[in-house]
């Protein structure tokens, strides 16, 4: 992943903080290492998000047959909305913001805020390409994802 | 079609609302307030009340009574079980289904069933500290919220969103939703909205709160509690108020194959529901003289008017702006006002107006000759993306 795709951001987190837990602290990893990980089945290749139990097939205890792996950070969207109200003080200088359903190329559907120059131009504007940004906080021990249209 | 042996045996017979904002109240003594009603209603005194239940909407959100006191005792009721139950605004049609096996194992003769909110009181105190809407209600740590996921509304969009895009449904016909609603609540005089009439250009120029949602697309913050009172059928037939019947239950859930299939935008999870409540009642579609159908944004009412069948699926918004929703149309929907309209105490707002329609106590707005009445409640944990929910579907009749 090139440096494009990583912001580092230094001022101090005025917003809520990541729910990370037992479940999704790999993932977290992950994306501290710029690396986008979904929960895959390695019986059948079937990726979730967040981590659940394969649905094809009966899964061994406590999902033995399963694991995080890195996925393309790649995808469509799927649908979005463009947030107008700052529901909490911290998003002040960030509406209006476009929030969006995006479906990764492995499959299940993730979301986040749309960045970048290229938004899309209304709601029935859906289907582009996008990749994952990596937005790293090193301050305070954490990087989220974002994602960017790039066709 | 043959009922099932359990429909039109149990009757609602008492029905007790506390309505609008409530800053002199405690949501304590709003929800015993609901249930005192409800008694004196039912023609009952609080010591032939033999179960208690509190409706609750927990499950993704928590448990979000701001209270730790039993209305039963509170209110001194001689109650032989009290216990909590919901999931979101999927309240009393749960709160019947789990009332029943009491009733129907004798363990009890009269439940009664109560839910209070508080919400907007409370978020007039959260707006002080530069919180909008309902941050008292939002569970921590849900996956979007450093993202911006703040309020349903956050998430509940994308329905609209996605409806739109692969249907091309438009905003002005989720606001003919809005404007529907709005005229039936201009003839409840309970109801928040109540003289205060739309258009379709006042809901295109209300703000963009999350596009594509407008501010009039989105339920109301409200105070206020509900109550009634189940039995069994013979017991129903001597009060002073007439009973409503029980004539079908259904559910269903997103998460069993609407969330796997990614169309858990785009449609709601009715089929089970549906065919299990009409199934037990003998019923169709076409006798349902209204629909409460559950309505914390105007795309849940789209979906469900297609999920019911009423339209095809993707036609909801060519059929709302057909009027067949409000005042005069085929099938009158959220005879109240609804969430967007009324108050939002979650499916106890539709279940009250059911109760009243078929009661033929809904005044200016009373449907004519109405006999069955269909609502609906929908709630659930709020996982990323989006709320993977539960559907109730619960069918009333003015006769067993």
């Amino acid at each position: 992943m090139s440096d494009a795709n990583v912001i580092v951001r230094t001022e101090p987190w005025n917003k809520p903080l990541p729910n990370i837990d037992q479940d999704n602290a790999p993932f977290w990893e992950g994306l501290k290492q710029h690396k986008f990980l979904v929960w895959r089945c390695r019986t059948c290749g079937a990726c979730y998000w967040p981590k659940a139990y394969c649905r094809n097939h009966d899964n061994a205890p406590f999902l033995e047959n399963m694991g995080w792996e890195e996925a393309s950070g790649r995808g469509k969207l799927f649908a979005f909305n463009r947030h107008h109200t700052a529901f909490h003080p911290g998003f002040k200088n960030d509406i209006p913001y476009t929030y969006a359903l995006i479906e990764l190329d492995e499959g299940p559907l993730v979301s986040s805020t749309l960045v970048g120059d290229k938004q899309p131009k209304d709601v029935y504007d859906v289907g582009q390409k996008v990749e994952v940004i990596y937005e790293d906080h090193p301050a305070e021990g954490f990087t989220l994802p974002r994602f960017r249209i790039i066709d | 079609m043959a009922k099932h042996p359990s429909s039109g045996k149990y009757a609602i017979i008492g029905l007790g609302v506390v309505a609008g904002p409530q800053p002199d109240h405690s949501e304590r003594m709003v929800a015993t307030e609901a249930a005192r009603r409800a008694i004196e209603d039912a023609g009952l005194t609080r010591k032939d009340i033999d179960g208690a239940i509190d409706l609750r909407r927990s499950g993704g959100a928590g448990d979000r009574a701001n209270y730790t006191d039993a209305y039963s005792r509170v209110l001194g009721l001689h109650n032989g079980f009290y216990f909590t139950v919901g999931r979101g605004g999927a309240l009393a049609g749960l709160g019947i289904a789990t009332a029943l096996s009491f009733l129907d194992r004798g363990v009890a003769s009269y439940v009664c069933l109560m839910g209070a909110v508080t919400d907007w009181s409370q978020a007039q105190e959260s707006r002080k500290h530069g919180h909008r809407g309902m941050v008292h209600a939002e569970k921590a740590g849900y996956w979007g919220k450093p993202l911006g996921d703040l309020r349903a509304v956050s998430h509940h969009s994308w329905m609209a969103a996605r409806h739109m895009a692969v249907y091309g449904t438009t905003s002005r016909q989720l606001g003919a939703i809005s404007v529907a609603q709005r005229a039936w609540a201009c003839m409840n005089p309970e109801a928040k909205m109540y003289g205060r009439p739309i258009t379709i250009e006042d809901h295109q120029k209300s703000p963009l709160v999350a596009e594509p949602y407008h501010l009039l697309d989105i339920s109301l913050v409200s105070d206020g509690g509900i109550a009634f009172i189940l039995t069994t059928a013979d017991r129903a037939k001597d009060r002073p108020k007439p009973p409503v019947y029980v004539l079908g239950q259904g559910f269903d859930e997103v998460s069993s194959e609407l969330w796997w299939e990614k169309k858990n935008f785009t449609h709601m999870a009715v089929q089970r529901a549906k065919k299990q409540a009409f199934g037990q009642a003998g019923l169709g579609l076409a006798d349902v003289d209204c629909a409460q159908l559950y309505d914390c944004f105007t795309g849940e009412v789209l979906f469900q008017l297609e999920d019911y069948g009423w339209c095809e699926k993707g036609e909801g918004g060519a059929f709302v702006e057909s009027a067949a929703i409000g005042p005069g149309g085929s099938i009158p929907v959220n005879t109240g006002g609804g969430l967007l309209s009324c108050y939002h105490l979650g499916d106890l707002t539709g279940m009250a107006e059911a109760i009243r329609q078929l009661r033929g106590e809904a005044g200016e707005r009373q449907i004519n000759d109405c006999n069955v009445v269909l609502t609906t409640g929908h709630g659930g944990e709020l996982l990323s993306p989006g709320m993977c929910s539960i559907h109730t579907c619960t069918l009333l009749g003015r006769h067993p």
